[in-house]
């Protein structure tokens, strides 16, 4: 379990780091970012990922930043997974990112691991992709022609590809702060703790006048993608948020799924049968949330 | 002279002792935590090469080509090591039966996928790995043998064509009259039982340096040894050496439960070493090497059996067919797992007669290896899951089922119907304790309650014996030789009145060295820090065996007290001698050499070896001035077995009963532990918080048996499972606190009393979890006979899937 050779470069500069990309893209050399590493490295050593040459970030300052900006919260690409679990401003004002940061993998793993890293890895299985698509994340990309705002529904092609350029550097994400009232909710299911979902359910629920005003609703874990659940939405629109509406979102749900992955934990009915079973679950959760 | 070894506590030459029996720190410690153990990998000799290995991709095909010379021109490449050096150089490993092994490097044909296949020594690991990239190997790719079923089929592809079968062994065990017992039963309970293929993963995988000495033509191996005279030997016979020309040298180990065997890895890193004019080369398996085919799969197997009940729930039989898939081949000693439960057939119960039809069957898996308890935690699975069938078709609680058939205290020494004799126990106690432990009243309140809320709760009361001390003996039935596995340590003492164990074994975890040290410190009357445990290499060790079978603890304590008998003995002579006495009028007691008539007249211990070592002229004639003994212990009264394959195998019988409690969650198939006591007895604990970590452990490795670990392969025999993204072994977060409680019923017949107790929880937790679920079930009239209880198999269940 040792890497196939790869050049190593360590820019200390955004600047150099974009220049840097570049040239190597220029020079038909196939260059990958690495950030955390927690992903990354292991795929080194199993050969699975093959670069020519990495790029390392970690030298390159002003990418930790976790930030109230115009209303809305920026997380520096670099940042941790632990700084932003550790924010008072992620916890307060954004406690699904907060929620579903909790779930990433382990303690020791945030501590390595990068918010940004997440993102453009876009592992189908795991927790950020999915609340990007729920929050409407937007995505700050730096190229060589400056930065260019990716929002989410358009950043997640399919399995750990993104709208990301080659010579592009994810720098930054920025998500709403939550509105005061809305209920919340992230469920997954995994076979231990810490591990990559079988599948999962993140959402936001606006309740109004005692009905269910607006659901916005992503599951992973199942497909190539996140993937909004707008069926089931539709189906909570105006729905008085019970028990049986619940239920009957999460029955929504899950037919309406295309082709749910498979592999040795989970078969493709059985995850079906988890996206109803944690939709309706996290909607409990988020009625009990909002007001 | 003969030997005395005390059997209780308070025949110890001390007014009271000070360090047995108390949970003193581990004198292990303090290199572990500050990271200054020499693992293997810590280690580099001079001009040290590093070997890579490439494996089979496929579970079986012919070896038609292989080309390595792009490898070689790499720069930093040593040397390449193909099948036709091993020929040349090598036999296949020996086994138990004989006769199924392979070479360590494919010879001919790949067998199962991660057979080595062609390695490369090279200046670093990772340009040996580049190399592997290089090298061109052609294979006819045969129809593989998936399983038992297609292994057994006439026609069968064959695995090793010059045995004409697949089938290793297949014989029945008859003992007592089975037949009449289960005709004149009043009810008979069989079920089927698939226990899927587990096993040992230890922190550390497997590494060696080992180096040739061409002028010498002898071998010296450094690296994670669980058993270092048994591989010096196995490699004395696969390298062609005579085996006083292997020395290994045996690290500290980060673990072993049995899977670290790493003869392959040996022999190739050697046969390297021989290649490139006696370089040293280190090989470090790598956790997917160690997954895919490490010696780290165990358990494979397929369970029809039956018991026998009288309508007052007397068990009277009990018939077990299994058939237990080794994979290819039996250089893992998979077989002796399936022999293991003969040593306790029937568990903790007085069943007259009992049955067992053993099919070992070759197949293109990898083959299996000894896991931590070896053979019975299938089997006390499915004894127990028909237990509780049993109590159910009854009506009757599972704990009184249990105690209407335990063998009695009184009962001891019993010998069980497949031969082994118990030393002693008190079943019913623990169960008393245990049920006291975890009000089990109030759990079955609790969960009556939750089943009135449709909620699946399952309670499981499930008792178990480990047997301790293993035996050679027990194995026979499956081709091992020999009765006795010894165990030998030097104890000496320096002229300061230091104490030095030499044993023949390393650290792995477990905590010997410090039963070494507070055995010795207790009998010479020192303190702990006044000894030093240290290990001999294979070239200098007395005979031993090390860990393995819940011995060492019991073994290493026999062992030491013997060489310190004979110390006393020595002593009592030399001080008689210098105060004109006779030597039965001296005693050792609290650390001094004194006169039985008047204590306050004596020596030191410092001080008689200090007069041994610097004054002869004092010493009486036949004593040499040498304050040291060494004594090999063995187990007292063991015997060969009969046709049937009984015998008196294991020395000791610890006893346990788990009370766990259960729900699973009817949309999602997951199961929650919600609690979970043990009450255990292995006899005299020589150190509480060994055996409580030993336990703990156990809980952990069953937990991942009966919930979450299993190497998947797929129909074609290719495995699904090759990291720990895919082989789930539980973590801190899945494994419960257990509450624990212990009662002490020593052996009238080991040292100091204290039985085998290292295998522990491994034993029952498993059956414990099943059973709890099953419990859960049982509404429902479903039960779950196949582990891992998965979520997708108990939702598969629930929700009338099949399939995988």
């Amino acid at each position: 379990m040792k890497p196939a050779p790869f050049e190593y470069h360590a820019p200390t500069s955004l600047a150099d780091a974009v220049t840097l990309l570049a040239r190597l893209e220029n020079e038909g050399c196939d260059a990958k970012i690495l950030a955390g590493g927690q992903s990354l490295m292991p795929m080194l050593a199993m050969r699975v990922a093959r670069p020519d040459a990495l790029v390392d970030l970690r030298q390159v300052p002003g990418l930790d930043h976790i930030r109230l900006q115009d209303g809305r919260i920026a997380i520096g690409a670099m940042a941790s997974k632990r700084a932003a679990e550790l924010s008072e401003l992620v916890r307060e004002r954004q406690p699904l990112f907060h929620a579903a940061t909790r779930l990433v993998g382990h303690q020791q793993i945030r501590n390595r691991g990068s918010v940004g890293g997440s993102f453009a890895h876009a592992d189908p299985a795991s927790e950020y992709p999915a609340v990007a698509l729920v929050l409407d994340m937007e995505m700050v990309a730096t190229g060589p022609d400056g930065e260019r705002v990716i929002p989410a529904a358009e950043f997640f092609v399919t399995y750990m590809t993104t709208a990301l350029e080659p010579g592009e550097v994810l720098t930054e994400v920025r998500m709403p702060v939550l509105p005061p009232g809305t209920g919340w909710a992230i469920r997954e299911i995994t076979r231990r703790s810490g591990d990559l979902a079988l599948a999962g359910v993140a959402l936001t629920l606006r309740l109004k006048a005692g009905r269910c005003a607006d659901a916005r609703i992503a599951a992973f874990g199942i497909d190539a993608t996140a993937v909004r659940l707008s069926e089931a939405e539709d189906a909570l629109r105006g729905a008085v948020p019970t028990t049986e509406s619940f239920a009957r979102a999460g029955a929504v749900a899950a037919a309406s799924l295309a082709d749910p992955m498979s592999c040795i934990h989970a078969s493709a009915e059985y995850r079906r049968h988890l996206v109803g079973t944690l939709l309706e679950r996290a909607l409990a959760d988020a009625a009990a949330r909002a007001h | 002279m003969a030997i005395d070894i005390p059997t209780r506590t308070d025949q110890l030459p001390t007014s009271a002792t000070r360090f047995i029996g108390k949970a003193v720190n581990r004198i292990e410690d303090p290199a572990l935590v500050s990271g200054t153990v020499e693992f293997i990998d810590n280690l580099s000799l001079p001009g040290m090469l590093h070997c890579a290995i490439l494996r089979s991709p496929h579970p079986h095909a012919r070896i038609t080509a292989i080309d390595a010379s792009a490898a070689l021109e790499l720069p930093g490449v040593e040397a390449v090591l193909t099948g036709e050096d091993v020929e040349r150089w090598c036999d296949p490993c020996f086994t138990a039966p004989e006769g199924w092994g392979n070479y360590c490097l494919a010879v001919g044909k790949v067998r199962f996928v991660g057979e080595p296949v062609v390695a490369v020594a090279a200046s670093s690991r990772y340009i040996a790995e580049d190399a592997l990239e290089l090298i061109q190997v052609e294979y006819e790719v045969l129809d593989p043998v998936a399983n038992p079923d297609e292994a057994m089929a006439s026609g069968a592809p064959l695995v090793f064509e010059n045995r004409g079968t697949n089938v290793i062994q297949s014989r029945t065990y008859t003992w007592g009259e089975v037949d009449r017992v289960f005709a004149e039963a009043d009810r008979v309970v069989s079920r089927q039982f698939r226990w899927n293929r587990v096993g040992a993963n230890p922190t550390e995988t497997f590494g060696c340096i080992c180096q040739w000495d061409l002028a010498d033509n002898s071998l010296t191996c450094r690296g994670a040894y669980q058993t270092p005279r048994f591989m010096a030997i196995g490699r004395a016979a696969s390298l062609r050496l005579p085996a006083n020309k292997v020395k290994i040298i045996s690290h500290a180990q980060g673990g072993g439960f049995g899977g670290k065997g790493g003869p392959r890895g040996t022999d190739i890193a050697a046969l390297l070493s021989r290649k490139c004019d006696g370089r040293p080369v280190k090989y470090i398996e790598d956790r997917m090497e160690y997954l895919l085919a490490g010696g780290g799969q165990s358990w494979d197997r397929y369970y029809d059996a039956a018991i026998a009940l009288k309508a007052d729930g007397t068990v009277t039989g009990f018939k077990v067919r299994l058939v237990d898939d080794q994979g290819a081949g039996a250089e893992g000693y998979g077989t002796i797992s399936a022999a293991k439960p003969l040593a306790a057939f029937t568990g903790n119960y007085r069943i007259e007669a009992a049955f067992y039809d053993l099919t070992l069957v070759a197949t293109n898996r990898a083959p299996t290896y000894p896991y931590r308890g070896y053979g019975p935690p299938p089997h006390n699975l499915v004894l127990e899951s028909l237990m509780d069938v049993a109590a159910r078709e009854l009506a009757l609680d599972p704990a009184e089922l249990r105690r209407r058939n335990y063998i009695g205290p009184e009962q001891f020494p019993y010998t069980v119907p497949s031969g082994n004799e118990y030393d002693s126990g008190n079943y019913a106690a623990v169960l008393d304790r245990v049920l006291e432990l975890s009000d089990y009243k109030a759990l079955r309140e609790s969960q009556a309650k939750a089943r009135a809320e449709g909620r699946l709760v399952g309670i499981a009361v499930v008792s178990t014996v480990e047997p301790g001390v293993f035996d050679w003996n027990a194995y026979a039935t499956v081709g091992v030789p020999g009765v006795g596995v010894p165990e030998g340590v030097k104890v000496a003492v320096d002229v300061f009145g230091n104490i030095t164990v030499a044993i023949g074994f390393n650290l792995q975890g477990q905590g010997q060295f410090t039963v070494a040290a507070q055995v010795v410190a207790d009998y010479l009357g020192v303190e702990m820090n006044a000894v030093k445990v240290t290990t001999a290499s294979t070239d200098v060790a007395l005979p031993h065996f090390g860990q393995g079978g819940s011995r060492l603890g019991v073994a290493v304590t026999g062992a030491i007290l013997g060489a310190c008998d004979k110390l006393r003995q020595t002593f009592c002579r030399v001080v008689a001698h210098v105060m004109q006495t006779e030597p039965d009028q001296v005693e050792l007691m609290n650390g001094r050499l004194q006169l039985k008539a008047a204590p306050a007249h004596g020596m030191t211990i410092a001080e008689v070896a200090g007069l041994m070592l610097s004054r002869s002229d004092l010493l009486p004639p036949g004593v040499e001035p040498c304050p040291e003994a060494t004594f090999v212990w063995v187990s007292p009264n063991r015997n060969l077995p009969d046709d049937q394959g009984r015998c008196r195998s294991y020395l000791t019988a610890a006893a346990a009963t788990h009370v766990v409690q259960v729900e699973i969650d009817r949309d999602t198939g997951q199961v929650k532990i919600l609690g979970y006591y043990i009450v255990d007895d292995c006899g005299t604990r020589l150190n509480p918080a060994n055996v409580e970590g030993q336990l703990q452990g156990g809980v952990a490795q069953g937990v991942g048996a009966a919930l979450y670990e299993e190497y998947v392969y797929d129909p074609q025999c290719q495995p699904l499972v090759s990291t720990f993204v895919d082989y789930l072994m539980p973590t801190i977060h899945e494994v419960p606190m257990t509450v624990k409680d212990h009662i002490v019923t020593p052996s009238p017949i080991a040292p100091l009393g204290a039985k085998g107790c290292g295998e522990g929880a491994i034993h029952t937790t498993p059956a414990a979890l099943l059973c709890a679920i099953n419990d859960a079930l049982a509404p429902l009239g479903l039960e779950c006979r196949e582990t891992p209880a998965s979520p997708r198999r108990l939702w598969n269940l629930l929700h009338g899937q099949h399939g995988h």
